[in-house]
């Protein structure tokens, strides 16, 4: 059963078009590999999902409920995490993660439970603002983790982690469908990073799906139209190579 | 619960600080201009409280009205500086609400400051002339007129704030607005009901007219907020 369905979703801003005619079938309880060069229209369709662009066509449906008439309904049960991390820098980790607590009606004890999964505990009471990179990732992490919510959009997760804080983060988002019974969509640039996570993967380049499915079928694709497939990122380097040249985009 | 919330979010931004601040500042200002040249006062045969207010509030409201913007700039500040609307925004609560939670907020520190300002001239009142009871009447009037002019700029304001991701925009427009309200003519009605222009009026005969003008005017922006909400994620 899939819980986040597309259908030919599109954005198009004044000048370009960002996403055109995405369609997703993510699976319940898996991990989605959401893959792309930089400016692929990953988090464009991110943002979409929740609600904070407005689809130019196409739709969406998010455990069987449709936006935008099931907005809310629909954010209820997301935790997310898009670009850069979000907070309030006037407060402490802990601070930003009880105002959370108290809009999505949370207990207290949700607060510290998120801080010990992304390893904040130790510097909860310290602002927000005098964080390192690494740490106001986590705090965005444990932002979207609070509350242990049934679908996961976490955009570049690991971007400012040190190789210790990427290894940590990678093994959490990989347990994350067995220990809390959610659905993990994360994206990335870096298809050796999706590969250690994700059970299916989705690529985009300039807003065009390439492909979907696992990482069997992406080398068995591969394989079919003469890409080689040794090694995974020179397969998906081909790939947006060639359809750069198709589309005849200059890099 | 969205009260909470929203004061929560201010911890450490100087909110109240400022409100607090600016309330003993402007009550200062009848105590100062009474302590210093009293002489010019006393004698008037009008009513205490009006001699009061008509020497020292059109002072006193421009710093209410500058308190207002400030508050307002202040509260969306937090909001964008470090992203935190993204995440608000994400969450499965209507962006509304947070307006509304911070208008409440700015209400009730205006109402705080004014409270102090109406103390300023009660003791102003009973040090300098004398208080009947008609005084504490009027001084009681008075303050719930005052407070509901500067609703609507304080309304205003927020829209104005939400709508700027740089809190200088929103500062630089405030004060514009500010200056405006100071060169529009008080007897012109039309031209007072400006939302920045309301907070200068003293209780006068036209009150019930300048009362439902800032009722509508409350409305308006709140649905001006509604509407910008609504639009602001189609051209996102």
């Amino acid at each position: 059963m899939n819980i986040i369905e597309t259908h030919k979703l599109t954005k198009i801003y004044t000048d370009f078009t960002a996403v055109s005619d995405v369609s997703l079938h993510i699976p319940k309880g898996t991990v989605y590999g959401f893959l792309g060069p930089n400016g692929a229209g990953k988090s464009t369709t991110m943002k979409m999902f929740l609600g904070l662009t407005k689809p130019t066509s196409g739709s969406f449906t998010i455990d069987g409920k449709k936006y935008p008439e099931n907005r809310v309904q629909i954010l209820k049960e997301i935790g997310s995490f898009i670009e850069a991390p979000a907070f309030y820098g006037n407060l402490s980790g802990e601070e930003n993660l009880e105002i959370i607590r108290k809009i999505l009606g949370l207990p207290k004890s949700s607060v510290s439970e998120a801080l010990e999964i992304v390893g904040l505990t130790q510097f909860k009471g310290r602002l927000a603002k005098k964080y390192s990179l690494g740490m106001k990732q986590r705090l965005g992490l444990a932002s979207a983790l609070i509350g242990r919510p049934p679908i996961l959009i976490l955009d570049e997760p690991t971007n400012g982690l040190d190789p210790v804080g990427i290894h940590e983060i990678r093994t959490l988002i990989r347990s994350l469908p067995e220990k809390f019974d959610c659905t993990v969509l994360v994206s990335s640039h870096l298809l050796s990073e999706i590969e250690l996570m994700a059970d299916y993967i989705g690529i985009l380049n300039h807003g065009h799906q390439l492909f979907e499915g696992t990482i069997d079928d992406l080398k068995d694709n591969a394989a079919a139209q003469g890409y080689p497939t040794d090694n995974l990122e020179d397969t998906f380097l081909a790939l947006i190579d060639a359809d750069n040249k198709r589309q005849g985009v200059v890099r | 619960m969205t009260l909470f919330v929203e004061s929560k979010k201010l911890k450490r931004t100087g909110f109240i600080a400022a409100f607090l601040g600016g309330g003993i500042l402007a009550s200062l200002i009848p105590i100062l201009n009474m302590a210093v040249r009293s002489e010019n006062f006393i004698g008037l045969s009008e009513r205490p409280l009006k001699i009061l207010l008509d020497a020292n509030w059109q002072m006193m409201a421009m710093l209410n009205v500058l308190l207002v913007v400030i508050g307002a700039c202040i509260m969306y500040h937090t909001e964008y500086a470090d992203n935190a609307m993204q995440k608000m925004r994400t969450l499965s609560m209507k962006e509304s609400t947070m307006f509304f939670g911070k208008f409440i907020l700015l209400v009730g520190m205006s109402s705080i400051v004014i409270a102090l300002e109406a103390a300023a001239i009660l003791f102003c009142t009973v040090h300098w002339f004398s208080a009947d009871t008609d005084f504490f009447i009027e001084l009681l009037k008075n303050y719930g007129y005052m407070l509901l002019l500067i609703i609507p700029s304080a309304a205003f304001s927020l829209v104005i704030a939400s709508a700027c991701k740089n809190m200088w925009v929103s500062l630089g427009v405030g004060v514009v607005c500010i200056f405006i309200a100071t060169m529009i003519p008080n007897k012109n009605f039309i031209l007072s009901l400006f939302p920045f222009a309301m907070p200068f009026q003293i209780l006068s005969e036209s009150a019930v007219k300048y009362c439902i003008a800032a009722c509508i005017e409350i409305i308006t922006a709140g649905a001006a907020e509604l509407v910008y909400l609504k639009g602001r994620r189609a051209f996102e």
